[in-house]
């Protein structure tokens, strides 16, 4: 008795390599995005320092966060954070801090602190009316910092 | 697990579902914000239909809840399909521990709308995070998992032909999350290898007369249109083992919707193709979720 697969290896094949595809087709989109820079699109410097000052309250008001920053100085943290920020988007500044390892070494920092400056960060963003484009772009540059960060806990 | 099963065998399996679907809502209701978890909305996928974190048809690397390396998360979910000929509900339940093994435990029931009767299964899945981050790591999250399945009553799927009447998958999971990247949005991409004898997910046996274990693909592909909302397809290849009862791979376009990070709802439109005989049966389905 002869007997027929409908799902013969071929198509199976077809399918896995058109999903390996698109997959890889999507990474290699990922750095095109438009052609305004980055900075532009966050607003420039007056968006981005709001966005520092709006991201300072939001961790004063946060018991979990704010602890790290008993030692700090605010307005040169601020300072150095908005440089950084206009740094990754491509802005004509250069941060010259302390590298994002040595900056954070021996905090203690977890992957739930991480992620609580992440959540406020786009909060903070979102409420100075920064576009979800342009959000997304400024994670996506930060995320790789996030292995240097958590080095030296 | 002895315990568990003699808990949910009696009386009727809609009694069954419906105490999960219950406890699921209680726990929602229960959930204040001060016990979500640390992780990033979303970041915990949905619940698949074999109770792991996933997408609807297939699980992914991540692990359920948004319980980040300190926490433990647990979550339920109630889900309900119907396609053509068949109607499945699906209760399940999973913990995340550490955001580095997630346990789970899923009741499955096929209502044979045209055949008649009904077909169910119980799944005690278990899943391990072996590195990554789906956000942060450059390679994504990878997760190898393990779903052993056991058919409440065997009788059919072993007139169909079917050698056994349990079995164990085993998987290997890949996510990634690649920022920005459709006119600035996320998009979310799966793959999954997996090891199995299954027949339609186990609720026709295991095995059969046309061969028994082989390797099988499934992957998905979303985006985020929002932080909130994902919409996205997913694939999941099957093995044909029954000679009588044809089996095609199953796909999905789905859009779910993140209230917050203990309540999420998914639909889906389903096409599972040529069931126990019945051709071409498309539906719905949708999900009910809850984490805390």
């Amino acid at each position: 008795m002869s007997y027929q697969r409908k799902h013969n290896p071929m198509r199976r094949c077809l399918i896995a390599v058109i999903f390996t595809t698109v997959a890889f087709s999507l990474a290699g989109c990922a750095h095109q995005s438009t052609n305004t820079p980055l900075y532009q699109r966050l607003g420039g410097e007056a968006t981005i320092d709001a966005v520092v000052e709006n991201l300072l309250y939001r961790i004063a008001d946060d018991p979990e966060v704010v602890v790290f920053f008993a030692n700090t100085n605010i307005d040169l943290f601020a300072e150095s954070l908005a440089s950084q920020l206009c740094d990754v988007s491509d802005g004509p500044c250069r941060y010259e801090g302390p590298p994002m390892d040595r900056a954070h070494q021996h905090m203690g920092l977890t992957d739930g602190h991480f992620n609580r400056l992440v959540e406020h960060l786009d909060a903070a963003m979102q409420e100075e009316g920064i576009a979800l484009g342009a959000r997304n772009e400024l994670l996506g540059r930060l995320a790789p910092m996030y292995a240097d960060i958590m080095r030296l806990q | 697990m002895m315990l568990f099963q003699s808990i949910f065998t009696p009386p009727s399996s809609l009694f069954r579902h419906a105490l999960f679907t219950s406890l699921a809502l209680c726990l929602a209701l229960a959930a204040a914000p001060s016990f979500a978890g640390s992780r990033i909305l979303g970041t915990g996928g949905v619940s698949a239909i074999e109770g792991a974190a996933g997408g609807g048809l297939s699980p992914w690397a991540v692990l359920s809840s948004t319980a980040s390396e300190q926490e433990i998360g647990v979550t339920a979910a109630a889900t309900r399909a119907w396609v053509d000929d068949y109607r499945l509900t699906v209760t399940g339940a999973s913990l995340n521990i550490y955001d580095r093994a997630e346990v789970s435990v899923a009741r499955q029931t096929l209502d044979l709308e045209t055949l008649g009767g009904e077909l169910g299964q119980d799944i005690y899945g278990a899943k391990v995070r072996l590195l990554g981050d789906v956000l942060y790591h450059p390679w994504g999250i990878w997760s190898v998992g393990v779903q052993h399945k056991r058919l409440v009553d065997g009788t059919i799927p072993t007139a169909l032909g079917a050698d056994e009447t349990s079995g164990t998958d085993v998987y290997l999971s890949t996510s990634k999350l690649l920022f920005s990247t459709v006119a600035g949005r996320n998009v979310l991409l799966n793959a999954t290898l997996r090891n199995t004898d299954a027949n339609q997910g186990g609720l026709l046996g295991f095995g059969g007369d046309q061969g028994s274990r082989s390797w099988v693909a499934e992957g998905s592909v979303g985006v985020f249109i929002t932080p909130q909302w994902i919409v996205g397809a997913e694939y999941r290849q099957k093995p044909d083992n029954l000679s009588v009862a044809e089996e095609d791979d199953w796909q999905s376009l789905y859009i779910a919707y993140f209230f917050n990070k203990h309540l999420s709802l998914t639909g889906a439109w389903l096409d599972l193709g040529d069931i126990a005989g019945l051709p071409s049966q498309r539906g719905g389905y949708l999900s009910l979720q809850a984490a805390f």
